[in-house]
């Protein structure tokens, strides 16, 4: 079935809201699978791996333990960059403009894919990211450059060992900026494979011409994690409605 | 004297314009005095319908006797052609039900882009009848339903088979022919995003333009059909309504409380709306610096004459309601006095309007403050239409996360001075709570000594999320002096919704609805009337505080009218002078 942007944003507010997510988490959790279903990165198939852990948990969120004023560590505990993204981005962004540059690492956190849609919304302030991952035997890397409305998206084979589940975010004026500044940590193999940007410009426009195609089985999970909110009807309730 | 209107520096192509303060403007029984003004988008939509010759026709019109079948207007835009599809269904009365919990209807219609072939129109009459449990495609824009009057449909096509127009005062009573219960737009159920309406068809790319119209065809097959009616039961002797009838006929509209969370879920929108109603009376005001000309002043009177026929025209039950009119009434009687009386003079007064509005303020009733700003706004079209073209901006709150902690308490305390000032501590500022039914998800408001659902709550209280925030802001800012935003959210993470809307609306001129929506004695009826001031409806009748029936399109152009000289002044209708013959 197909479903509009507008009824899948509706839709996921709800469901995360019934996972427990506060306001801030469900407008952003779900700003996550929407672009990156529209620009063709699988958002529900991400939202699938993410839902077997989040339906299981109360909403975790990072914890900051390191920082120098422009370089942070963050424990995401075991969480969704769903739950935990947003302060990340947010921490850097903040640092970024004091300092130019700064740099993050996210430890011990899943479903990282998703923070590319707050880079790019992040990047709408004139902010430049690169974020990079291991993902399996391979390396995930995705660049913005300052005021860019779409990120570069490459995969490399992997020269370093690195904690499987952690993210590195670096951000600064601009994406030459960032590269020359942390060159040391952004190194990576052979180029496996690019996303091209016009491919996902062609998905968007497609997603928003005929709809959003979503298996009936999300839906229907999507729709038994909205009943979580709403509140049995009685005839007294209804009173509450008009009546 | 007491000015309420304070020059806060909006810059514009005349001048600094002096707009009315938020603390003024924005309290909720103040929105919920607004009356439809020019920028409403029901008449918005007919000046471009009128002005652009929209053409209508009918390529499918397939009713059977009594008027039950399928019926498709085509419909030639300026920029785009569209297909408005209609089914006319048998509907037992007894299972007529204007509430969003009913599951069958009169009518049922989508408004689609493009024609429509066969296979189409069979997948609509699969669907549409059955709205919310139905799925339609992208290709739809507006999906609605309407339900007869009980009091006029069947009154109107019998006097119509009878070879007579229908009696002026029945109609004036109701007003209408059939209620709209809904109109979905803007994706719901599979339909086109409202990104794709906005972006791909320019005659609908304005809020809730495609919705307006869609009741607009709604009257028009309303009145379409009751003469088909008539002519169907009496072939030899049956009359078509009159013209004048026509025009004073519109769509009943039955809202309640789900339209309140929109308001509260939207505010830039709502904040884009107001501050584009307050920028058109602040030029207007500015107008009349040097004095104005005597014809304005004569429609200015012509209009007040009109609001109070008006208002003397609406039954309702309400007697808080019924009241107001009245005072509206006669406040209006003492303006139409002072224009005589002073007409010459005020002629050349410097900022009239301005010393009217502060004059209003200070002894008349909300309501009639904001019909005088409405009347005055109807004057200047040439200073206000253009900007229907700026009533609408992208929903989007994003924290400023290299903001200090200190410089965002201070933002609070300036901009929700109003929150901050409730008594929380008292068990009435949070006696209610609003959450969603079961029921097709239908929003409700309960009592929290007495409904259950309060951990399901929906957030709509917005001054006590501030309230709270700002706490617990204080508190870490004596523990941690001197940090940002940024790590203030990563230490309460649940803040950060509350934070992202405070400093997005700090950059909006009119900012947050200010009123404590979870007080006992909320008046969510006027959330209701202020949005629906901005659709243009008129003849509100509430029937509770909960939810209010009102009329759309009454005294509209019909589409008959479509380019001809228009004549934009139906608001306010009044019963037409019409002798039935």
């Amino acid at each position: 079935m197909k479903v509009s942007k507008n009824e899948l944003k509706a839709s996921l507010h709800k469901a995360f809201e019934g996972l427990g997510f506060h306001s801030g988490d469900y407008h952003n959790a779900t700003d996550m699978v929407i672009w990156l279903e529209a620009h063709g990165f699988y958002g529900f198939d991400r939202l699938i791996a993410a839902l077997s852990y989040l339906n299981t948990t109360a909403p975790v969120h990072a914890d900051l333990t390191q920082e120098d004023g422009h370089n942070f560590v963050l424990d995401g505990r075991g969480t969704s960059i769903l739950l935990c993204g947003s302060e990340a981005v947010d921490l850097l962004r903040a640092a970024s403009t004091a300092n130019s540059s700064a740099g993050l690492e996210l430890i011990n956190c899943y479903n990282r894919t998703f923070i590319i849609q707050r880079l790019v919304k992040a990047a709408e302030r004139n902010v430049a990211f690169v974020a990079y991952w291991r993902q399996l035997d391979y390396c995930v890397k995705v660049s913005v450059e300052a005021g860019g409305l779409l990120p570069e998206y490459k995969t490399f084979s992997l020269i370093e060992e690195f904690d499987i589940q952690s993210l590195r975010v670096f951000c600064g004026p601009s994406l030459k900026i960032v590269e020359n500044q942390y060159a040391q940590y952004l190194k990576f193999g052979r180029l496996i494979d690019t996303y091209d940007s016009a491919k996902m410009e062609d998905c968007y426009r497609d997603s928003l011409e005929q709809g959003i195609e979503i298996d009936e089985a999300l839906w229907k999970t999507l729709d038994d994690l909205v009943a979580r909110v709403l509140v049995e009807s009685t005839e007294l309730s209804r009173a509450g409605a008009g009546d | 004297m007491h000015s309420s209107i304070q020059n806060t520096g909006i810059l514009s192509e005349f001048n600094i314009l002096a707009m009315r303060p938020a603390s003024q403007v924005m309290q909720l029984d103040r929105l919920g005095s607004f009356h439809q003004t020019r920028l409403s988008f029901m008449r918005t939509l007919v000046r471009r319908m009128v002005t652009e010759n929209w053409q209508i026709s009918t390529p499918v019109f397939d009713l059977d006797e009594q008027g039950y079948g399928t019926v498709v207007y085509q419909v030639v835009a300026k920029y785009g052609t569209f297909s408005y599809v209609l089914f006319s269904h048998y509907l037992d009365p007894e299972c007529r039900n204007d509430r969003v919990i009913a599951d069958q209807w009169d009518l049922t219609m989508a408004l689609c882009e493009g024609t429509v072939d066969a296979e189409q129109l069979a997948f609509l009459r699969e669907n549409v009848p059955k709205q919310e449990a139905g799925r339609v495609d992208s290709r739809v824009m507006v999906l609605s339903r309407a339900n007869r009057s009980a009091r006029t449909f069947e009154y109107v096509v019998n006097e119509l088979t009878n070879g007579c127009q229908p009696n002026i005062d029945v109609i004036a009573e109701v007003g209408y022919l059939y209620r709209t219960t809904a109109a979905y737009g803007s994706g719901k159920l599979g339909m086109a995003d409202w990104e794709k309406v906005w972006t791909k068809h320019r005659d609908f790319a304005r809020p809730f333009a495609a919705e307006m119209f869609t009741c607009y065809i709604l009257r028009h097959f309303s009145m379409e059909q009751a003469d088909y009616l008539a002519a169907k039961r009496a072939p030899k002797t049956a009359v078509k309504l009159d013209e004048n009838i026509k025009r004073y006929i519109g769509i009943g509209n039955s809202t309640g409380l789900g339209m309140a969370p929109f308001l509260i879920n939207h505010p830039l929108l709502i904040n884009q709306w107001v501050e584009m109603r307050e920028t058109a009376l602040a030029r207007v005001v500015a107008a009349s610096e040097f004095g104005v000309e005597k014809e304005i002043l004569v429609h200015l009177d012509m209009g007040a004459k009109r609001v109070i026929q008006h208002l003397s025209e609406i039954v309702t039950g309400d007697e808080r309601q019924h009241k107001s009119n009245l005072t509206v009434q006669k406040e209006l009687h003492l303006l139409r006095l002072w224009l005589q009386e002073e007409g010459p003079e005020l002629a050349s007064n410097h900022l009239v309007w301005r010393t009217l509005i502060e004059y209003a303020e200070q002894h008349w009733h909300v309501e009639t403050q904001e019909i005088i700003n409405t009347l005055l706004i109807e004057l200047y079209p040439e200073l206000v239409d253009e900007l229907e073209e700026r009533m609408w901006v992208e929903e989007c709150y994003d924290v400023t996360p290299e903001m200090s902690v200190s410089d965002l308490i201070s933002i609070i305390e300036d901009k929700y001075d109003w929150a901050l000032a409730i008594d929380f501590s008292k068990h009435e500022s949070t006696g209610a709570f609003w959450y969603r039914s079961e029921e097709k998800m239908e929003p409700r408001l309960g009592q929290t000594d007495i409904d259950l659902g309060m951990e399901k709550e929906m957030p709509l209280g917005i001054g006590r999320r501030v309230r709270d925030c700002y706490d617990q802001m204080c508190s870490y800012n004596l523990e941690q002096p001197n940090q940002n935003v940024a790590h203030f959210i990563i230490k309460n993470p649940t803040r950060s919704g509350i934070v992202a809307r405070i400093q997005t609306m700090a950059n909006s001129l009119y900012g947050d609805i200010r009123e404590n929506l979870l007080h006992t004695d909320v008046l969510p009826i006027h959330l209701l009337r202020c949005k629906l001031s901005f659709f243009g409806v008129s003849k509100f009748d509430p029937r509770s505080r909960l939810w209010v029936r009102n009329t759309m399109f009454q005294g509209a152009p019909l589409i008959d009218d479509f380019g001809k000289p228009l004549c934009d002044d139906w608001h306010f209708p009044i019963k037409p002078i019409f002798t039935a013959g």
